[in-house]
């Protein structure tokens, strides 16, 4: 019995890719060292970004209908093959935790600061639970509505925010020494970008494989100017302070006041969260146990669902203390530890395998 | 418990006995199945199988030239017309018997073929040899003729019998439109979809479900139009329907759908038969059930709850804001309840200062919190509701000023609940009647959203809504996705979805329905002045 028999099409995997990619990346600034050439640092990590997009997707078309799992197999061989799969597998079943924490502190930061944070992380794991539970048709189904709410949000948020902003926050252009930027830069190409090599369990799964380059660069590009656009509204509004917010977006779209009535608006970036966030522990979350349902040779990964959903919500609460050992690790160490998920093994696998000529047909 | 099991086992043994008994007879009425040549012993066995009702007519006679021979009619006083029976059975076998030739009136009497050919002046008749199917159609107004002699008997058809004309439905009333609605027979409900479309391509199938009821359900479709497999699963669907009774197409509907445990509803239903004729049109596949003027029609998708009729009859612009106003309505009744209660308890900072100013004023000293409140109102709305539907009419205005004065004003006044609670149910209430197909999920959503709202705020009703969009993607109406065309996404079914473009420019059908005959009609049909002929 197939695992999974659903199947999408490209301009789906498009909207899941920016949802996915969008996640938790909206409230922070990506890039956030880089001061108030943020924007410039998110540029440069797409540049960045759509090399590896590239390498994934060569990679998934090469091996058409195989997620990685299965194809690691062909690749490294049977035991070293599970051995990568299984350390892929922990970086999914660890990016997702560490989307559901930041989650748990955003909500416990800002809006509801006396409820326990485990109470958001549980109901936000049950929900995407029943996501996967239900299949990839109906995450990719959800994600297309979410992803066009979420950028008219970001669109309007922006234009009403236009009377706001000064460009001489924006100055001086470029005044950062190129060592920082480039690790600026380096930051922002992992946070969104590099973490789409999730869709090496998704891909597969498309109606025509040609299709998978040119949507996940397409997916690319659009999120980041969906970036683009979040950090120049909150460069432009805040100004100097916005580095030295946590949550930046959060901040800029509390100053809206459009005559009076339009305040208070700082619920659409809640909701934007909300769904964005859903959306990429939904992919992540799938990824894992389709990958260890792949690994273990199930006959269905329905079983794995809620357990590895009560380690996901249980490893999200243990790894952080609190919201700024999260920050720490998202800036400063997560960059170098993503190396090899992002950019070693991704890598390595392709030159293996154009070297050794597989798959063989 | 020596006494429950001693009861026990006698409903044991009556069961055991039950069942043997409901054996018996039916060896025993197996047995008797087929007619035989003597009519008294026919009509002994009729008598014993219909048994004693006083609307069961048994009129005896003998008719022939030369020699007489002993016939009966038997039909279901009520239910026939009365005149068919008099002059086209009764009357041609009596009376003109003279009309035949000795040697053909001498074969006449024990040939029932000829008089199926030459003297019976009805429309529809048939023969039949067994008991079953002569009781069949004895009971649903046919006139069964029995001749002695003749192992086979005729079913004359003379359905006549008193029934609603055809009416306005109330619930699906019109501005603009035509205001046929279906009504309890079968007959004129296929008659009245056979006057919209006029293809010999429309087809009826007929079944009969239910054991004791022996409903007539037809089941309507467009050859050419509708996908087969779809029919064909419609098809298996009733018929692994094995039940006592189907009174209404609600059974039905209960016993075919694909989601039993959700909210939403997967089957549609009309009571008018534009509606019907248009659904049937997009490659949908209709069921009739006798006895209830309510069509169903499937696949059903999300998006047909909030397109009514009178969209498509209206100029495409006012239909448009009126589309968009539905589905604002409908997001008003789910959501705003959850809204005021979030925003009351737990977000007072979303709201603006001077409303926040008022509000608080306003709920000064009522002794409830707010959720506690929008559970009071909401169901007293409720029984409100349900209590306008059966009022008598005369007392019914009285009580409904009753109600919102002595509930609204009165409980305001008193300070047991607060005015802004008021206005938002009253809100709720309205705009519920604005999408009424999905009124009942609409009532079941809005109290779960609010008692989430009461624990978690804002991020509860988020969670709630994002719980309701997984479930709608994954819904499936036989085979449909139930949130198409908006997930997945077709762009040019959306045509019809938020806004209703104009006529002209809806060329093809839905896609996940129709696609197999996808092009409704021809291209640029919008009116246009004809081309400027060219310089001579």
């Amino acid at each position: 019995m197939k695992l999974e028999g659903g199947k999408i099409s490209s301009s789906h995997l498009t909207f899941l890719m920016i949802g996915f990619m969008i996640g938790s990346s909206l409230i922070f600034i990506p890039g956030q060292t880089a001061g108030h050439d943020a924007w410039l640092a998110i540029l440069a990590g797409l540049a960045e970004g759509l090399v590896f997009a590239v390498i994934y997707t060569t990679l998934a078309m090469r091996f058409a209908g195989k997620t990685l799992v299965q194809f690691n197999d062909i690749v490294y061989g049977p035991y070293l093959g599970k051995a990568i799969s299984i350390a892929y597998l922990w970086y999914f079943f660890h990016l997702a935790s560490l989307v559901l924490r930041s989650f748990g502190d955003f909500f416990t930061a800002i809006i509801f600061p006396e409820t326990p944070m485990i109470v958001f992380i549980v109901l936000t794991a049950l929900i995407c639970a029943t996501a996967v539970r239900n299949g990839l048709e109906v995450i990719t189904r959800c994600g297309l509505i979410l992803v066009v709410t979420m950028s008219l949000a970001v669109l309007t948020t922006t234009i009403l925010l236009f009377k706001d902003m000064k460009l001489t926050n924006f100055l001086p252009v470029f005044d950062i020494p190129l060592k920082d930027f480039i690790k600026a830069s380096h930051s922002a190409a992992t946070f969104p970008f590099g973490e789409t090599v999730a869709f090496l369990m998704v891909i597969c799964f498309l109606e025509n494989v040609k299709f998978a380059k040119s949507s996940a660069i397409k997916a690319l590009i659009i999120t980041g100017l969906l970036l683009v656009m979040a950090s120049v509204r909150s460069i432009g509004v805040l100004g100097v302070t916005a580095p030295i917010h946590t949550y930046p977006s959060f901040q800029a779209v509390r100053l809206i006041n459009i005559g009076n009535i339009l305040t208070r608006l700082e619920i659409i970036v809640v909701g934007n969260l909300l769904a964005m966030g859903f959306l990429k522990i939904s992919v992540l979350y799938y990824g894992t146990v389709l990958g260890t349902a792949q690994l273990l040779k199930l006959r269905s990964y329905l079983p794995l669902v809620l357990p590895i959903g009560a380690m996901l919500v249980s490893f999200s609460i243990l790894q952080f203390d609190s919201v700024i050992e999260n920050i720490f690790f998202t800036f400063e160490i997560y960059p170098y530890y993503v190396i090899p998920f992002q950019i070693g093994l991704p890598l390595l696998s392709l030159i293996i395998a154009i070297v050794r000529g597989l798959p063989k047909d | 418990m020596l006494r429950f099991l001693a009861k026990k086992l006698h409903f044991l043994q009556l069961l055991s006995q039950n069942s043997e008994d409901k054996q018996e007879s039916k060896s025993r009425e197996s047995s008797q199945t087929s007619l035989s040549r003597d009519i008294t012993q026919n009509l002994k066995v009729l008598k014993d199988i219909l048994g004693p009702s006083n609307d069961i007519n048994i009129r005896e006679f003998s008719f022939g030239y030369e020699e007489k021979v002993d016939a009966a009619i038997i039909f279901v006083d009520g239910m026939v017309e009365k005149t068919t029976i008099n002059e086209s059975i009764i009357k041609p076998l009596m009376y003109d018997s003279h009309l035949f030739t000795p040697k053909e009136s001498q074969t006449i009497t024990t040939s029932i073929d000829l008089i199926q050919r030459s003297m019976i002046s009805v429309g529809d008749v048939k023969k039949v040899d067994s008991f079953d199917e002569l009781v069949d159609d004895c009971l649903y107004g046919d006139t069964v003729l029995l001749i002695d002699g003749s192992h086979e008997a005729l079913v004359i058809s003379t359905k006549g019998w008193e029934s609603r004309g055809v009416q306005e439905p109330k619930t699906e009333a019109v501005v603009r439109g035509p205001r046929e609605g279906f009504t309890e027979t079968l007959r004129t409900n296929t008659t009245l979809l056979r006057r919209k479309i006029r293809d010999p391509n429309f087809i009826f199938e007929s079944m009969q479900l239910g054991q004791r009821t022996k409903t007539s359900v037809c089941l309507a479709y467009i050859k050419g139009i509708v996908n087969p497999k779809l029919v064909e699963e419609v098809r298996r669907r009733l018929k692994r329907i094995k039940t006592d009774a189907i009174l209404e197409s609600g059974y039905i509907e209960e016993f075919i759908e694909d989601a039993p445990f959700s909210p939403f509803a997967t089957v549609a239903n009309s009571e008018k038969p534009d509606v019907i004729a248009a659904k049937l049109l997009e490659g949908r596949v209709a069921i009739l059930v006798d006895g209830t003027p309510m069509v169903l029609t499937v696949p059903m998708l999300f998006i047909e709850s909030f397109q009514s009729a009178e969209d498509y009859y209206s100029r495409p612009y006012y239909a448009s804001l009126i589309r968009t106003l539905r589905f604002i309505a409908y997001t008003i009744t789910i959501l705003a309840p959850a809204v005021y209660v979030a925003l009351t308890t737990y977000h007072q900072e979303s709201i603006p200062t001077p409303l926040l100013i008022t509000m608080a004023a306003a709920r000064e000293g009522t002794p409830f919190p707010a959720i506690v409140e929008a559970l009071m109102m909401g169901t007293i709305y409720e029984i409100l509701w349900e209590a306008g539907i059966r009022l008598p009419r005369p007392v019914g205005s009285a009580i409904s000023i009753v109600g919102a004065l002595v509930i609204g004003e009165s409980a305001v006044s008193a300070g047991l609940i607060g005015a802004p609670m008021v206005i938002v149910v009253a809100l709720t209430a309205i705009t519920s009647f604005v999408v009424p197909a999905q009124s009942d999920t609409a009532t079941m959503l809005r109290f779960v959203l609010t008692v989430f709202a009461s624990v978690l705020g804002a991020f509860g009703i988020m969670i709630v809504l994002l719980g309701v969009l997984i479930h709608l993607s994954a819904l499936r109406s036989f085979g449909t996705p139930y949130f198409s065309p908006l997930a997945p996404l077709s762009p040019r079914d959306l045509k019809d979805v938020f806004a209703r473009v104009p006529l002209w420019a809806m060329f093809t059908r839905p896609r996940t329905i129709g696609w197999h005959d996808p092009q409704r009609q021809e291209f640029r049909l919008d009116p246009h002045p004809p081309p400027e002929e060219s310089e001579k």
